[in-house]
């Protein structure tokens, strides 16, 4: 193997396939943990577009999960016994949080629902609304509260997987950095899948799609759009919840103003870039933070010699823009093209059908209409 | 026939969830750290009644964006103006709590338009606001908590009489900060993680800390790494903190203290350093009691010493000699330290305490130098870390 690092240029790339190899066992729990939030964002963004609703305010949602879980569960670890049973250092205030967060994150969705398909607001301003109340509410409550902040009720902790599994050859780490996360992380892997098998092959899944690609078509075989798009959206929103809680009561154990810090838009990237499937979604989040744990990587350990120099010598703010480059890059077309579904943001208005019957006899029938 | 592929795949999910929970085993760590056991924070006496009537100088404090029992700078600047207040016979203090960063310049107004004679503004980003009413108001006194004065920037406040900056020497913190790492260290390699190596004070404070270590132990390894050179993410993004200092800890399992100079990002260093069960030191006010899920794996906090520094500023108005410009607090006048070890501190022996003090005496002299060779703190260009 040694005589391929030392070829001519093409030796640099081995060298850093082979610094790759060497390192990514070692940081990716963190790539793993890091992408877990975007993920569930990502599939609260899924289960809105898919469904022909535009949702740019996870972001806002993920926050307002955030603060919810944080402080409930601090607030109960007061009221109910905190001792932990079970696995992932289960706690009952942990739960309630965890519950607390779910519901405080659908009941935003359950707003956005209302403004974008019943009162037919514009999707973006209903989102951008969501994400500038959440800052201004979550920052004004987390002041208040300070005052009297009762401590942290802890968070949950990893599966702890037996070695035998983690030490296995080859696919040992995988196993470590995937399944030995706490409850939420889990839970995305779990979802991820679950969605990527009722999306194309189950009758909900078949319903959504056509909700979100052509919803009077859909209309005419008998799916109640309306209902369609706000049942997702509020299942989108326990996506949200999920994220938003991971922040606080299980990667960490703390709230702070913003915290979420861009994640949500991130996640609309990655649902962009993984061309709104969930296994796609799930592949972008982890090249989004894996692009900023190697740049890491390369700042804690950088190979040996001059292909060192050369990655230490990029600077760090590449790493970090390298998501976003790509993601443009994929939208341009240049990398296959990403089209979402064809509905997506317009508000669907079931009267269309009466309206159509009064001017139907100018011209024929709309068949190949997509 | 309705297909339930999801079902079935959670099913066998439980199941082997269940199985792995009952073969639980704890993830590696080092076992540094220790319960909190009845420790309790150093009570602040709490000011008696001032003398009535011996001073009618009144007094106010317009806190950053936060709350009043911050335990972090708000809080014991308030308490260094209740002191000062007790110390010159004055009238218990006035304070307005701000809510919002562009509030700054109304509630400083407020104290101005209502006669105060002396408004403590706390913390860097009050600066502008503190120096506009300065400049307006020049029968009013100013006390700025960290709010640097330099002639050619933005701050060009260096000349007015009625405004006293109080800064304070991180680097001198930080080397005391390190000089406890370099002890504690078994494996001889500990780390600051900073904010950003583009902010003056966080570089000061990871050089210094350098320069302790070294100081106890020439051949210690100390890593130097900076989150970010974006602000919101260096120092008020937690997850990022967490997760940074996760993956240093997995790709440099040596290092087994871990000094934070990152705000509220830094709450995430404590959180992953809580997690792999190493050392931490906190940074500015005693962490220990600020962050308390954190509390059992941190054995210090480089201290700026807020309380004396307001009090002092409050006593010297009242005096008849205001100060002015910047005022520097520093080991000379006791403006830096050390918070206390709490549950670690049988692991200060004799020697590390000696140590301690005698740099601390050295670089109130002037012998021993934090920021040596000249040059290795702050000098205009971002830090690249080591």
């Amino acid at each position: 193997m040694e005589f391929l690092y030392d070829l001519p240029a093409i030796g640099y790339v081995f060298q850093f396939i082979g610094w790759l190899i060497g390192v990514l066992p070692i940081i990716a729990p963190t790539i793993v943990a890091a992408a877990v939030p975007i993920g569930f964002g990502a599939l609260c963004g899924f289960m809105n577009e898919r469904s022909g609703v535009i949702n740019i305010g996870i972001e806002g949602m993920m926050l307002t999960a955030a603060f919810v879980a944080w402080w409930t569960a601090s607030l109960s670890a007061q009221l109910v016994p905190s001792t932990a049973f079970g696995p992932f250092g289960m706690s009952l205030p942990l739960l309630i949080g965890l519950a607390a967060a779910i519901g405080a994150a659908m009941l935003v969705s359950l707003v956005h629902a209302w403004l974008s398909i019943t009162v037919r607001a514009d999707q973006i301003i209903s989102g951008t609304i969501i994400n500038i109340f959440a800052v201004g509410i979550t920052g004004y409550l987390n002041l208040l509260i300070s005052q009297t902040a009762p401590p942290s009720a802890g968070q949950f902790r990893g599966l702890g997987l037996p070695s035998a599994l983690t030490d296995l050859p080859l696919v040992g780490w995988l196993i470590d950095a995937f399944l030995d996360q706490g409850p939420i992380g889990l839970g995305l892997i779990i979802g991820i899948v679950v969605m990527q098998i009722l999306l194309f092959r189950s009758r909900w899944g078949l319903r959504t799609r056509a909700v979100g690609e052509h919803p009077e078509a859909a209309e005419t075989v008998g799916i109640d759009v309306i209902a369609m798009r706000y049942r997702n959206v509020i299942i989108g929103g326990v996506f949200a919840g999920l994220a938003g809680a991971y922040l606080t009561i299980e990667f960490g154990n703390s709230f702070q103003g913003e915290m979420t810090n861009g994640r949500g838009f991130i996640a609309l990237a990655a649902l962009i870039f993984g061309r709104w499937t969930p296994l796609g979604l799930m592949g972008a989040s982890l090249l989004f933070t894996a692009s900023e744990g190697i740049q890491r990587a390369v700042r804690f350990g950088p190979p040996e010699g001059p292909l060192g120099d050369f990655l230490s010598a990029i600077p760090t703010q590449f790493y970090g823009a390298l998501p976003y480059l790509i993601t443009i890059i994929v939208l341009a077309g240049v990398v296959g093209r990403s089209i979402g579904p064809a509905a997506v943001g317009q508000p669907y208005v079931r009267e269309k059908r009466e309206r159509r019957r009064t001017t139907v006899p100018a011209q024929p029938a709309e068949t190949g209409a997509a | 026939m309705r297909k339930h592929p999801g079902v079935a795949f959670m099913a066998i999910l439980a199941a082997l969830t269940l199985v792995l929970a009952a073969c639980q085993s704890s993830g590696p760590d080092l076992g540094l750290c220790r319960p909190i056991g009845d420790a309790k924070a150093p009570e602040t006496p709490a000011p008696t009644a001032a003398a009535p009537g011996s001073s009618d100088l009144k007094i106010g404090l317009v806190t950053d964006v936060g709350t009043l029992d911050d335990r972090n700078f708000n809080q014991y600047s308030w308490e260094g103006a209740l002191r000062g207040a007790e110390i010159i016979g004055a009238a218990e203090p006035s304070n307005i709590v701000t809510t919002a960063s562009s509030d700054y310049a109304a509630n400083i107004q407020s104290f101005v338009d209502q006669d105060y004679n002396i408004i403590v503004t706390v913390g860097f980003a009050l600066g502008e606001a503190t120096l506009a009413a300065a400049t307006a108001n020049p029968d009013v006194h100013f006390i700025g908590v960290d709010q640097f004065q330099a002639g050619d920037d933005f701050l060009a406040g260096a000349g007015l009489a009625n405004y006293e900056s109080l800064i304070f020497s991180e680097a001198q913190a930080g080397y005391l900060a390190g000089i406890v790492a370099a002890s504690l260290s078994k494996s001889g390699e500990v780390a600051a993680i900073g904010g950003s190596g583009t902010i003056p004070p966080v570089v000061n404070y990871a050089r210094g800390y350098e320069n302790g270590a070294k100081s106890v132990n020439p051949d210690v390894k100390v890593h130097i790494k900076y989150i970010s050179d974006d602000l919101g993410v260096a120092f008020n993004d937690p997850t990022t903190g967490k997760s940074f200092t996760d993956q240093f800890r997995q790709q440099n399992a040596k290092v087994d203290v871990i000094f934070q100079v990152a705000g509220k990002t830094g709450n995430g260093v404590l959180q992953s350093v809580e997690e792999g069960k190493i050392y931490g030191i906190g940074v500015d006010v005693d962490q220990w009691a600020s962050t308390p899920e954190s509390a059992e794996c941190i054995v210090t906090s480089a201290e700026k010493k807020l309380t004396l520094a307001v009090s002092d500023g409050i006593a010297a108005v009242g005096g008849g000699s205001p100060r002015a410009g910047n005022v520097s607090y520093s080991a000379t006048n006791d403006g830096i330290g050390l918070a206390p070890f709490y549950q670690f501190a049988d692991l200060i022996t004799d020697d590390i305490q000696s140590k301690i003090d005698a740099a601390f005496d050295g670089m109130a002299a002037g012998s021993v130098d934090p920021c040596k060779p000249s040059g290795l703190c702050y000098a205009g260009t971002a830090d690249p870390g080591t």
